[in-house]
């Protein structure tokens, strides 16, 4: 132990602002981390739409696409949804949408088909679009993908914390298993393989049925899912998933009546700010939009 | 031929059918069933995992997990940590959420979930138990080291055993690093006393040898909690007190008390309970 070792007394310092650590790791409001590369802020757009999903909590396709289309508006700034996908991707481009089929709460395919849209309408040939999990890694289309969208649902996670936007990369990798030590830390690390670096143009992380606490080897009960009908989209899947953990760790509060950590915390949101230096984890670091449904918004 | 208690249950009840064979899993490929999810229990000493998936048309898959934990210790470690009540509904301990129930009994840990739940496989959910639970036909002590927890005040609820520094990092974040040396060959426990906004935490590591216990304890003066050096209990940063001791193979640290006596107390109160069981646990 001869490197610098970050303590949670370090957090207490400085405990009256809020920053990383207090989200992601002791789910208070203390500042230590603030040391993300240049001053520049992540803008990340929340949009949310009471209407999003059906009695039965599946996404409403019609609604689904016109969150997405707020969303990327505001993200880009441009004046409509066509536009603003045209800075993402372009004809030339062969696009990989990475999704997730985690069998409790996978990505809806409401959010693929609304993306799908989107990309073919940017220019892409269909045949130039795949969208897939588990074969990130082996898919054709994904081998020679010029441009990557990312997208999954939140949700508390048993080892990691958090399933993440930057967790999702993880079947980039031949054996995913390997990063799994120390609470998945460095997940970040798989973001600068050569095979991804560089190439995700956009982060979708779905808040329409968040879970957040889990329990059991499947770590799931839709006790513990609700209907934020919300997505968060950025360019910056730190901020992203920093802003979507904030808003399970407030929900928590407010479902168990106390403060109630994350179990374990997402660590590796942390690190991938600090150590690996990916995007920004620190709400000072961030612009936030919210558009749209505010009731229970919780940020 | 290794029998486990899911070989009790029937292949068919209510409509419910068991599909295929038990799936059998342990150490080596435990990730190809809980990719993410094997940590936990192979930070215990998980040996085998028995699966079975019942189906029937129109209604949620139930699926039936029991986990040979290899010992109690271990099977109470597992289930604790997503433990949110204290109830014995089934087996030694369970937790029932909508659709799901989770148990410990003797050296297995039992999950039985319905996802999407339905009131026709809640209550099917309810009956496994009911039947695995029956099936375990031996109970087992619970780790000995739960016993050196003072119970005036304790949250029982938060009550969490473990043998892996991570899950220190998920209930009480110290430092990024093993600053503790919790490993294989310790146990920990650690729990929450009073009630919010006069909430303390107490952590308690067991070593295999009273010299591990000491290296650690200078570890986590060093890195933590330089103060020690003149006092057991200290004030730090956030205006709370925590402190430290150890004797024999026993660490325990208190944190978050809103005055220095509460911590001393407890500490004291953990060392005498120490003390009266010849400093074993």
């Amino acid at each position: 132990m001869t490197q610098r070792i970050i303590t949670r007394r370090q957090f207490l310092k400085t405990s009256a602002s809020a920053t990383i650590a207090g989200a992601l790791l002791l789910d208070s409001r203390g500042s230590v981390f603030g040391f993300g590369e240049g001053d520049a802020r992540s803008r990340v757009v929340l949009v949310r739409d009471e209407n999003a999903l059906d009695d039965l909590g599946g996404a409403r396709e019609a609604v689904i696409q016109d969150m997405l289309d707020r969303a990327v508006t505001a993200l880009t700034g441009k004046s409509d949804a066509l536009a603003a996908w045209r800075t993402l991707v372009g004809p030339k481009d062969v696009v990989g949408i990475k999704s997730n089929a985690w069998g409790y709460l996978p990505t809806p395919e409401a959010v693929e088909k609304a993306i799908e849209l989107r990309v073919i309408e940017a220019g892409v040939a269909e045949e130039n679009i795949a969208i897939t999990d588990q074969e990130a890694r082996t898919h054709p289309t994904f081998k020679r993908a010029t441009a990557l969208i990312n997208t999954r649902p939140l949700r508390t996670h048993a080892w990691s914390g958090v399933g993440s936007l930057i967790k999702n990369y993880i079947m980039f990798v031949e054996r995913p298993s390997a990063y799994h030590g120390d609470s998945c830390a460095d997940l970040a690390t798989i973001w600068k393989l050569p095979h991804v670096a560089g190439k995700t143009r956009l982060n979708v992380l779905v808040m329409l049925t968040p879970l957040f606490h889990g329990v059991g080897p499947h770590h799931f009960s839709s006790e513990f899912v609700w209907g934020y009908r919300g997505l968060l989209v950025g360019f910056d899947p730190v901020a992203v998933d920093a802003t979507g953990v904030r808003i399970l760790v407030a929900k928590r509060r407010e479902h168990f009546g106390e403060d109630r950590p994350l179990n374990p915390p997402a660590k590796h949101i942390q690190l991938a700010d600090t150590r690996h230096h990916l995007g920004s984890a620190d709400p000072e670091k961030i612009e936030l939009i919210t558009l749209g449904w505010r009731e229970g918004i919780l940020i | 031929m290794y029998q486990s208690p899911v070989s009790s249950l029937p292949v068919s009840l209510e409509g419910w059918v068991a599909s295929g064979k038990d799936s059998v899993y342990d150490r080596t490929n435990l990730y190809d069933y809980l990719d993410g999810g094997a940590e936990l229990y192979l930070s215990f000493g998980f040996r085998t995992l028995v699966n079975r998936t019942y189906s029937r048309l129109g209604q949620p898959d139930i699926v039936v997990d029991v986990f040979d934990m290899g010992g109690s210790k271990d099977a109470f470690g597992a289930f604790s940590l997503s433990r949110e009540t204290v109830a014995r509904e089934f087996g030694q301990g369970s937790q029932c959420t909508e659709g799901s129930v989770l148990f410990w009994k003797d050296r297995y840990f039992v999950s039985i979930l319905a996802s999407p739940q339905s009131p026709e496989a809640n209550a099917v959910v309810l009956t496994f138990a009911r039947l695995i639970d029956e099936s375990i036909e031996t109970e087992s002590p619970p780790p000995e080291i739960l016993g050196l927890l003072p119970p005036d005040s304790l949250d029982e609820r938060s009550i969490r055993y473990f043998r892996h520094p991570a899950w220190l990092d998920a209930y009480y974040f110290l430092a990024d690093e093993n600053i503790l040396h919790i490993g294989d060959t310790t146990e920990a426990v650690i729990a929450r006393y009073g009630s919010q906004g006069e909430r303390l935490v107490l952590l308690l590591v067991l070593y295999a040898k009273d010299g591990d216990a000491r290296r650690a304890y200078e570890d986590f003066k060093r890195y933590y909690l330089p103060e020690l050096s003149q006092n057991a209990v200290v004030r730090v940063e956030d205006g709370t007190w925590s402190g430290c001791k150890v004797e024999g193979r026993l660490l325990a640290a208190v944190f978050d008390a809103a005055d220095n006596g509460r911590a001393s107390a407890l500490l004291q109160s953990v060392f005498d309970r120490y003390r009266a069981n010849g400093r074993r646990s």
